[in-house]
């Protein structure tokens, strides 16, 4: 692209003012403060327009800075330009109540409106963000030779990838880590917080557990109990047992009864016979004495068992006593045990269904997903850049390092740790032990560089401002004859008379601008 | 004749385990059921429907007794109870061989069964879950028997896994209320004919708006059914709109103020929205010290053109990076690392 002419009607202090440039080398002369500034703002606003920022930050953005203080409606100009083989007129009113912005294709001479079509192809594809990185080339900022080294090799390596030398990867990538650690963090205490409502769980399933385990135990000695008494099924019946021992005595305390009856009876017989039949007193006494010896004896045993059959009544009431009651706190375990086995089921289910809503991603947990995500494609993206443009860049950039220093520096290298040296043929030189000059011709070279690279579409001029003032005259004649061997247009813009000096002693061609 | 239709009252849930506000809410849902049979007491009901899960996993023994005891407290209301799929009958369940009162009804088994109450000509219809899960339409095919007098039926169900149902249809085959349990969201299905009760108090997070019961009586002879709001606090959703010159001071005073009309006592779950400025820390976790408060969504956006930027930055890292996510349908976590790494990238540009 070639900027044929400008008129400015009304930008910052500028009014009226019309500018016709060369296709080559311009030089813009003009004391500080004079509208240099004001004109490259002019031509980028041309392009890329004048958007507000809102709010707060509006006060001082762009818009306001350079809103024309007299006759405020018009703000704004025309901008003449070739691209891509065509001829274009551009006018623009910035003024937001009047905005207005017209493009002539003066070859075919069709009218376009920029703001619904877009510049995008009649620029060659070039972003504001790569004019930026491009088109204009301000002064290195740094005072001292070390922020000169990082500078430089922010720049480098900015640009190898990222494509943009104001973007900073490192405290980008810094920026994300951190938020993602506050994240993790917030996600460590939940999840501990939910480790530990699943603890009391536990320990209360635990618990549980453990009044199950004595409930078992005490069935189980009732279970024992059972078994020394004879209760357990198929064994023999206790009870039957001890009615049959029970039905034995009675039957012998009634047989002895029966038999003491009976001998009372014989020997009440025996006399009455005896003395009917016999008169022999000895023999009536003898039968008495038996019969009497008799009864006494029935009648001992008779009580013997009747008192063994109370025992053995009494034996089998206690027996069955006990039995009733095992049987019954046996009941009341069972049914405990029963709720308890309940209880610990459903706190169980409640443990699992925990479990299964932890294995959920929390918010936090998102969180860090979306800044794993966002740095991975960071990372990604900057890769391909650097795959793409990275070691073009550096290609280039040797190339018109060594031109601009007739040979003196061959090539320009990075380190993985993004350390630059440049190499003189026979050793390579860190960039802390160059002249202040040098790096200057290095950031020269990395820009032009860029700006080839960048936009490859469309060839954009560049605007260097003021970017020679640490260049001897050798230097700086040197890198005029390099810009003139080029063919490109550049405009130089400067407050110094020395460049205007060297392309006259040259002899190389340039429109000379001057501002007053 | 006047009714009263619970459902879902989930006792012994445990709420929002965790937050300091759980046990209290454990209790509440025990709470608030005695409420409604003490309520009952002071003006009686004829009949009380509970269509499934008044427990909340299988209840124990003494739950069991709890609930009965209640119940025998309201002699003169019958009471129609079903077990849900939270509290299905399994294989040894209490509910098996409990001795109810002689006011409840209890459907036992899966089999849908009419019980024609003893004092009205009201038939009630019903049956229990014996499975957690059911998937066949077991209601779909009711039709109330030939008789004189109302005919409800007990339901509890309605997804494609807890007896799906055609609600129309079962209306329409004659029943003239179909009390329904098992969505926790209060909702009438049919105007005074078929209504899904809601849980009696919220039972989680996701249970926002007003709980209660529904009631309903008889107006010249024919049926009237109103929802009663009754749980004794609500989960509500905050929506805080942020602007661009909205500060973390200024959130906060929204948050204090919306606290104040909507009620101090109710658990919030609070989601931020709109554009923030860029250049804004938000701390959404501070928002919960103000109240009840279970989670706070950030949703909210740094106000970024995407669209501008991508143009602008077009043919640079940061222009790659906007087009890489802009293009596509973003899920949540695309969305949100588009806006992290885009700000990241802007914040700490030279």
């Amino acid at each position: 692209m070639i900027i044929r002419q400008l008129n400015i009607k009304n930008f910052g202090k500028i009014h009226d003012k019309t500018l016709e440039f060369s296709p080559g080398i311009n030089v813009l002369y003009g004391e500080n403060e004079s509208g240099k500034t004001t004109i490259h703002t002019f031509i980028k606003s041309m392009f890329f327009g004048l958007t507000r920022m809102r709010g707060k930050a509006a006060r001082n953005d762009t818009y306001s800075t350079y809103e024309p203080w007299e006759n405020p409606g018009q703000y704004g100009g025309t901008i003449w330009f070739n691209s891509k083989g065509h001829n274009y007129r551009l006018s623009r009113n910035f003024q937001k109540d009047h905005a207005f912005s017209e493009l002539l294709n003066e070859d075919t001479k069709e009218l376009a409106d920029i703001d619904a079509v877009g510049l995008e192809k009649v620029l060659g594809n070039v972003s504001e963000a790569v004019y930026d990185n491009t088109v204009s080339v301000a002064q290195l900022k740094s005072v001292t030779g070390q922020d000169l080294v990082r500078e430089l090799q922010n720049y480098m390596a900015s640009y190898q990838g990222t494509g943009d030398s104001s973007i900073d990867l490192g405290r980008a990538m810094q920026m994300l880590k951190m938020s993602r650690k506050g994240y993790q963090v917030q996600a460590d205490k939940k999840q501990k917080e939910t480790e530990q409502e699943q603890q009391k769980l536990q320990v209360n399933m635990d618990y549980i557990a453990g009044e199950m385990n004595d409930l078992r135990e005490k069935i189980a000695q009732i279970d024992e109990k059972e078994g020394s008494l004879g209760m357990r099924p198929g064994e023999e019946n206790g009870a039957l047992l001890l009615d049959e021992k029970l039905a034995e005595t009675r039957k012998k305390r009634n047989g002895y009864a029966l038999g003491m009856l009976a001998s009372a009876a014989v020997g009440i017989i025996g006399l009455i016979t005896s003395a009917l039949a016999a008169n022999s007193i000895a023999v009536s006494l003898t039968a008495v004495a038996i019969a009497a010896g008799l009864v006494f004896f029935c009648g001992r045993q008779q009580m013997k068992y009747a008192r063994e059959f109370q025992k053995r009544v009494r034996m089998k009431n206690r027996w069955m006593s006990r039995q009733e009651k095992l049987k019954w706190s046996k009941e009341s375990l069972k049914q405990d045990y029963d709720e308890k086995e309940t209880d610990f089921r459903n706190l169980q289910e409640e443990y699992r269904e925990y479990e299964e809503n932890s294995y959920l991603p929390t918010l936090e947990e998102m969180e860090v997903q979306a800044l794993n995500l966002a740095m991975e494609t960071i990372e990604m993206l900057s890769e391909n850049i650097h795959h793409q443009v990275g070691r073009k860049l550096r290609t280039r950039t040797s190339q018109i390092l060594s031109e601009i220093t007739g040979g003196k520096y061959q090539e320009v290298l990075m380190d993985a740790a993004f350390h630059m040296t440049v190499n003189t043929g026979d050793r390579t030189i860190g960039l802390e032990r160059l002249s202040r000059g040098t790096m200057e011709q290095i950031y020269f070279s990395l820009r032009m560089a860029a700006g080839e690279l960048l936009c490859q579409e469309e060839s954009f001029p560049v605007i260097l401002d003021d970017v020679f003032g640490m260049y001897d005259e050798e230097r700086l004649a040197a890198v005029l004859k390099w810009m003139h061997k080029e063919n490109k247009q550049i405009i130089i813009s400067t407050c110094h008379k020395r460049e205007m000096e060297i392309l006259d002693r040259e002899g190389i061609p340039y429109q000379k601008l001057l501002l007053s | 004749m006047r009714f009263i239709h619970l459902a879902d009252v989930h006792l012994g849930a445990v709420p929002d385990r965790g937050c300091p506000w759980s046990s209290r809410r454990e209790e509440e849902i025990w709470e608030t059921f005695r409420r409604v049979i003490a309520g009952i007491r002071e003006n009686p009901v004829d009949l009380l429907f509970i269509a499934g899960d008044l427990f909340h996993r299988q209840p124990l023994l003494r739950e069991l007794k709890e609930v009965n005891y209640l119940f025998s407290t309201i002699p003169d209301t019958r009471i129609y109870l079903m077990a849900g799929n939270h509290d299905y009958i399994k294989a040894d369940s209490f509910y098996r061989d409990f001795q109810w009162e002689k006011n409840v009804t209890f459907f036992k088994n899966e089999q849908l069964t009419c019980v024609k109450d003893e004092k009205l000509d009201v038939y009630v219809y019903g049956l229990s879950y014996e499975h957690q899960e059911i998937e066949k339409p077991l209601y779909d095919a009711a039709r109330p028997v030939e008789g004189e007098g109302m005919h409800i039926l007990l339901a509890h169900g309605g997804d494609a896994t807890h007896i799906p149902m055609n609600i129309k249809g079962i209306a329409s085959a004659g029943f003239d209320y179909v009390a329904l349990g098992h969505i926790h969201k209060p909702q009438i299905l049919i105007r005074d004919g078929a209504a899904y009760a809601g849980a009696l108090e919220p039972i989680d997070r996701n249970d926002l708006g007003e709980h209660g019961y529904i009631e309903g009586h008889l107006e010249n002879g024919r049926l009237k059914t109103t929802f009663v709001p009754f749980a004794c606090r609500s989960y509500e959703q905050i929506l805080l709109m942020l602007r661009e010159d909205s500060t973390q001071a200024s959130l906060e005073d929204m948050l204090k103020a919306d606290l104040a009309t909507k009620g101090r006592m109710n658990i919030y779950r609070i989601v931020i929205r709109g554009n923030r400025a860029p250049e804004l820390l938000l701390l959404p976790e501070r928002l919960k010290s103000f109240g009840f408060v279970t989670e706070v969504l950030d949703e909210s956006r740094p106000a970024y053109d995407l669209e501008d930027l991508e143009k602008k930055y077009s043919g640079t890292l940061i222009g790659d990076y906007i087009s890489y996510f802009l293009h596509k349908d973003r899920n949540v976590i695309e969305e949100k690392a588009l806006y992290y790494g885009l700000q990241a990238l802007l914040e700490t540009s030279r």
